[in-house]
């Protein structure tokens, strides 16, 4: 089974790498994100790059984003380049083709923002450089990599019902699109429903459990729900059940 | 007794509009290619999903050598190649990059693996194009690699829909080479699909003619035709006009009858003779110049088994039978 997630895997990133290497094909985008993020916002921010609080909000979006873009192609990509029918006539069992394209995903956004965080420390090395090597703290890098693992998961177990039941990426990708946006939405919405009291007392108790307490218990929490989704996600794809054309 | 390669009884599958299979049963004995005909829509490609154990059925059943696609969906796909309705090839990905990842999903072993490719990508004369994205490549040499991949793990049954086509001549008749051999020698199931009549009856040991999901015939093409047959004759003459031919086509003898470029295509009754006809059309003042007699093709059977207007063979316009001996 392991063996067949992992051929799986493989084969969506060989399509990854052969997409990213084509420059003309919008293989550049993928370098504009990096100039951005990895080069561009370090040298502005300086230091303050290392222990911005912002770190907990961009990169889990930016990797669920690069996850997201990914997931939503995977079975409705199939379906609409007409390679699904002949990958299900193969024996790979349904579990290990449905694990291998999230396993893909996920890892994709997670190289993502480990490539970035890599190059923007570097950078920030470079310009900032005084006798000795500047570092994020483990804990906050811990807490930031959970953040991101787990995030990367819920939005790839989620992606997999879009893509399921979409005829199309461009279907898929909007659909996904819509949802996201509704998600990202709805805890803003739920705090202006609250009362100010409310608030402060969430925010104090923010304060005293630090942000990378409260990045771990978020983890945990979106974590917990992501392994749910992926659960049923395997559950549900069925190649009896699909729709092929 | 020998385990059928195929068995499929009394199969139904119902999609919401439309009943794409009806009670469909047949038997392939194994280590023959089998062609599966009909037109378009005729349910041909939900019967190999079927048996893929990727489309499940609503009634009735279908094995796999002796097993449920069902329920053993992943021995009967372990036991089986398929070349699709599309080819399936990943674009994006390169020759020997598409049959690694099916050689890895059916778990051949690296030397193995590298070897076939190597095999099979030459024997098919994509070699020197291996590392190449397959996307760039003409429809006929995807549509090789597609074949090469059904073929990879060397299974005992290979689906194959429409193989030749977008393949031309040479690398037809070298494929229908190819499946003979695999049929003869290596006693592979091959179940085909093809529109290409002459193909199947070159090809196939058995067909089954399929329309609107019922079963029309089934048995080997020589039966099939002399089953429908009936002879017809070609009589080419002057003074052949159309009151002529009216009077002709109501003489006992006489089944049907069609123009055709030259005179008149009469198909003749089961027992009826040639010479009264030719007798009849002199009595009448026709200077006869040609009378030729025909048996069907395989084409006329088909489409006389197809036809849903019942209009027998041999007397359409545009299908001329086949001269004997073909």
């Amino acid at each position: 089974m392991i063996q067949d997630v992992l051929t799986v895997a493989r084969k969506e990133w060989l399509e990854i790498i052969d997409q990213l290497l084509r420059f003309k094909r919008g293989g550049w985008s993928i370098l504009l994100v990096v100039l951005f993020l990895g080069v561009i916002s370090p040298l502005q921010m300086g230091t303050t790059w290392l222990s911005s609080p912002l770190m907990f909000f961009y990169w889990p979006l930016l990797t669920s984003s690069m996850t997201s873009t990914l997931i939503a192609d995977s079975i409705a990509g199939e379906r609409e380049r007409h390679t699904l029918e002949t990958l299900l006539a193969s024996r790979l069992p349904d579990a290990a083709i449905i694990s291998g394209k999230i396993l893909a995903a996920v890892l994709y956004g997670f190289t993502f923002a480990a490539l970035n965080l890599a190059i923007g420390w570097t950078v920030v090395n470079v310009r900032h450089y005084a006798g000795e090597l500047l570092w994020i703290p483990l804990p906050r890098v811990a807490s930031l990599f959970a953040l991101i693992v787990a995030g990367s998961f819920f939005i790839a177990g989620l992606g997999v019902f879009v893509s399921l039941r979409a005829a199309t990426v461009r279907q898929a990708q909007q659909t996904f699109g819509v949802i996201i946006l509704v998600l990202m939405m709805t805890p803003v919405l739920f705090v202006q429903l609250t009362s100010t009291d409310f608030q402060v007392r969430v925010l104090a108790r923010v304060g005293t459990m630090g942000l990378e307490a409260l990045s771990f218990r978020i983890a945990a929490a979106i974590g917990g729900i992501a392994v749910l989704l992926n659960l049923f996600a395997i559950q549900r794809f069925r190649r009896g059940r699909l729709s092929l054309d | 007794m020998t385990v059928p390669a195929i068995r499929v009884a009394g199969l139904v599958r119902d999609f919401p509009k439309v009943r794409a299979l009806d009670r469909l049963t047949f038997d392939v004995p194994p280590g023959i290619v089998f062609g599966f005909l009909g037109p378009n829509g005729a349910g041909k490609t939900t019967v190999i999903r079927v048996l893929l154990g990727i489309l499940e059925p609503t009634e009735g059943g279908a094995e796999v050598f002796g097993l449920d696609p069902r329920r053993h969906g992943s021995t009967v796909r372990a036991r089986a190649g398929a070349l699709l309705e599309h080819n399936g090839v990943y674009e994006r990905l390169s020759a020997v990059q598409n049959l690694e990842f099916y050689a890895r999903a059916w778990h051949m072993n690296a030397g193995d693996r590298n070897a076939r490719i190597r095999d099979l990508l030459s024997q098919f004369g994509l070699w020197e194009r291996r590392d190449e994205p397959v996307g760039d490549w003409s429809r006929g040499m995807k549509q090789k690699l597609a074949i090469a991949r059904a073929v990879l793990h060397r299974p005992p049954l290979v689906f194959l829909d429409e193989p030749t086509a977008g393949l031309d001549p040479v690398a037809s008749a070298s494929l229908r080479d190819d499946l003979m051999r695999l049929a003869q020698q290596e006693g592979v199931t091959i179940f085909l699909t093809t529109h290409n009549l002459a193909e199947a009856e070159r090809l196939c040991a058995l067909v089954g003619v399929i329309r609107r999901g019922k079963l029309l015939d089934f048995g080997a093409p020589t039966a099939l035709r002399s089953a429908r047959g009936a002879p017809v004759v070609h009589i080419a003459g002057h003074g052949l006009d159309d009151a002529l031919l009216a009077d002709l086509a109501g003489i006992t003898p006489v089944a049907s009858l069609e123009r055709d470029n030259s005179g008149v295509v009469v198909r003749i009754a089961p027992d009826g003779d040639v010479p009264a006809i030719v007798a009849w059309l002199v009595a009448r003042g026709v200077g006869i110049e040609e009378v030729r007699r025909d048996h069907l093709s395989f084409e006329d059977v088909f489409l006389e088994l197809v036809s849903s207007d019942g209009t027998p063979p041999g007397v359409r316009a545009h299908t001329p039978p086949a001269r004997e001996g073909r």
